[in-house]
């Protein structure tokens, strides 16, 4: 099909599929990518879900896709569609996805690499089996019905008053590690009882942990408000809501399959089931998605914890003396009712991202005091053997509803990376260029190889061009922990 | 045992072709992928079995398919068991009865957690050989 689709070249970085491509699209499709993005998105049907997306009910401007755009089930990886509550908007829990509030944080540590490259088979193994990860897996950290319950409204807070951080981590996450107006009531017992025991685990497939170190600044004057320097390590750490934001999708994409005959709803791919924000269906999936959403806030303020106390055994030293601070942490699978200037208008607005990230520039009143002259940091984590970026949010930010990329973005499938790659050669390679890599699954080293995804310098600097966002710094990295 | 399917590709995600002579056959048999795919028996270290009656009922047969689906998936997840062995007793286009048979998680080398079926490019098509379904699993 998309070899058919033409598209309209708006400029280097954007194009965009005209709204008379398919009959029932209610905007355009507007994709941020180069020339050469664009040939290997053209390889697979993402396309034709941008446009798919673009049939929704109340949508607003266009049905964006990011650079790392990917083929997905329903909604394209890589795309942010905005709907308008006032207007008969919708929300679809596709437009999240099942791992709710899938995100990534970021680390920083006064640690060089000179520091730490004598310990690092030490850290990465240590931090392998210290931190739970696998299919399924669990944690240590248990907890009661009740004690659940209250992990889904306080989120990152929950662990914190536990002892497993401090305000600033919260000060450093988005939405301050929970959304206002999760209502455990929403979420199934059947969510509960698949979620039970995963707080504080990193799963599996493309969920990670990192130890890098910066190989490249961009932005001095970002940087040194962040106190970044080349050589210093990093950390990044990849989860999300596990078993029970699955469960909460799965439970709502149900109900909404329902809701496409009683409000009328036309849609080209019943994954895209969805019900208008105001109604009684999308108002009980935000409440159960804002739930899921906090628990995963709570797991990653949980793996920080972890991670921060395996450093101290390791190197022998308090977190607190390595300088381990919270950067950012970012949802990148979510909802949102934002605001947004739309025509001149201030309007409140329902923001899906679904493998996008937002990204709020300087000034923005969402930012905490410390990003308010920088802009939100933006994490974009890259494959296991080339780099990550670390962004700010750039004035073109508004286009996208301050969404930007979230990461490199799938080129080949499992199967095939599978089927052409060699897990022990491929481990070879990566220790000869200083990676250690230890992973649950042997299945996941070839699957998540480095050729099976773009190449995240390529995605950065469309986004980067496009003044979505711009480049503060590189890392490479040095220690991996897959699921 | 040996059941029908093979794995068509899909970028992020995995895609799976199932066939079946007979509409219980077909939703066996795409039952029992789900973890022929995902896992493998390495261990009996809890040799306890445990049957669970699924009941379905949907508004067509594509929903139907779907549910099962995720019910086997949602079920497996939160009583941690790998179905080995699944008997549909009752079926047509719009309901269904099954008898699953699981053991404990635990025996098993888990590779892939499947989060869930989805309906996208979905097709369930009847012809002079039987049933044959496609379906894009979310993993």
């Amino acid at each position: 099909m998309s070899d058919v689709l033409r598209l309209e070249k708006i400029d280097d970085f954007r194009w965009r599929i005209p709204m008379d491509y398919k009959p029932g699209m209610r905007v355009p499709g507007v994709i941020y990518a180069d020339e050469r993005l664009l040939r290997d998105i053209r390889e697979d049907k993402a396309l034709e879900q941008v446009a798919n997306v673009a049939f929704l009910p109340g949508i607003v401007n266009a049905s964006l896709a990011m650079p790392d755009i990917h083929w997905g089930y329903g909604f394209p990886i890589g795309g942010v569609a905005v709907t308008d509550p006032a207007k008969g908007g919708v929300i679809s829990p596709a437009g999240v996805g099942f791992d709710i509030n899938c995100g990534v944080r970021m680390l920083r540590t006064d640690l060089a690499y000179e520091d730490i490259k004598h310990k690092l088979k030490d850290l990465v193994y240590a931090l392998f089996s210290g931190i739970p990860s696998g299919v399924g897996s669990k944690g240590d950290i248990r907890v009661g019905l009740k004690e659940e319950e209250e992990i889904l409204v306080k989120g990152a807070r929950w662990a914190v008053e536990k002892g497993f951080g401090t305000q600033d981590d919260l000060d450093c996450t988005e939405e301050n590690g929970a959304m206002q107006g999760a209502d455990p009531a929403a979420v199934s017992s059947r969510a509960y009882q698949r979620g039970r025991a995963q707080s504080g685990t990193l799963g599996s497939g493309n969920h990670f942990l990192e130890i890098q170190v910066i190989d490249k600044l961009y932005d001095l004057k970002i940087c040194d408000a962040l106190n970044l320097n080349q050589g210093q390590i990093t950390l990044m750490i990849h989860s999300g809501s596990r078993g029970l934001g699955y469960q909460v999708c799965e439970d709502y994409t149900r109900s909404m399959v329902q809701c496409l005959k009683k409000y009328d709803i036309n849609i080209p791919d019943r994954q895209l089931a969805c019900a208008p924000v105001n109604s009684d269906e999308g108002m009980a999936y935000l409440s159960a998605m804002k739930c899921a959403a906090n628990y995963a806030w709570a797991n990653r303020q949980c793996l920080m914890h972890l991670t921060r106390n395996i450093f101290e055994k390791v190197l022998n030293s308090s977190w607190q003396k390595m300088g381990m601070s919270l950067i950012y942490d970012v949802a990148h699978n979510i909802a949102k009712i934002e605001r947004h200037i739309v025509d001149g208008e201030n309007r409140e607005l329902c923001v899906h991202r679904k493998g996008a990230t937002r990204a709020i520039p300087a000034g923005h009143l969402d930012l905490p005091q410390k990003y308010m002259g920088i802009g939100q940091p933006v994490i974009i984590p890259g494959d296991m053997g080339r780099n990550s970026y670390l962004l700010a949010a750039d004035e073109s930010a508004e286009e996208t509803f301050f969404s930007c990329c979230h990461g490199a973005g799938r080129l080949k499938s499992r199967s095939v990376a599978s089927r052409t790659i060699n897990a022990d050669t491929l481990l070879k390679e990566l220790e000869s260029q200083g990676i250690i890599v230890k992973a649950s699954g042997q299945s996941t080293i070839a699957e998540e190889a480095p050729q099976a995804y773009k190449d995240v310098n390529d995605v950065v600097k469309v986004v980067h061009s496009a003044r979505i966002a711009r480049r503060v710094c590189r890392m490479r990295p040095l220690g991996v922990i897959k699921g | 045992m040996t059941i029908k399917y093979e794995i068509i590709d899909h970028t992020a995600d995995i895609g799976l072709k199932i066939i079946g002579s007979d509409l219980k056959e077909l939703f066996e048999n795409s039952g029992l992928s789900l973890f022929q795919i995902s896992s493998r028996k390495q261990f009996t270290k809890d040799k306890k079995h445990i049957s669970v009656v699924i009941k379905q009922k949907s508004e067509n047969i594509e929903e139907l398919f779907i549910n099962w689906l995720n019910e086997l998936l949602s079920l497996s997840a939160a009583r941690e068991l790998i179905f080995h062995h699944i008997k549909v007793n009752k079926i047509n286009e719009t309901g269904l009865e099954a008898i699953c048979q699981g053991s404990s998680i635990n025996n098993y080398k888990v590779n892939i957690e499947i989060k869930a079926a989805t309906y996208h490019n979905l097709s369930i098509k009847n012809n002079e050989k039987g049933w044959e379904a496609r379906v894009i699993l979310d993993v």
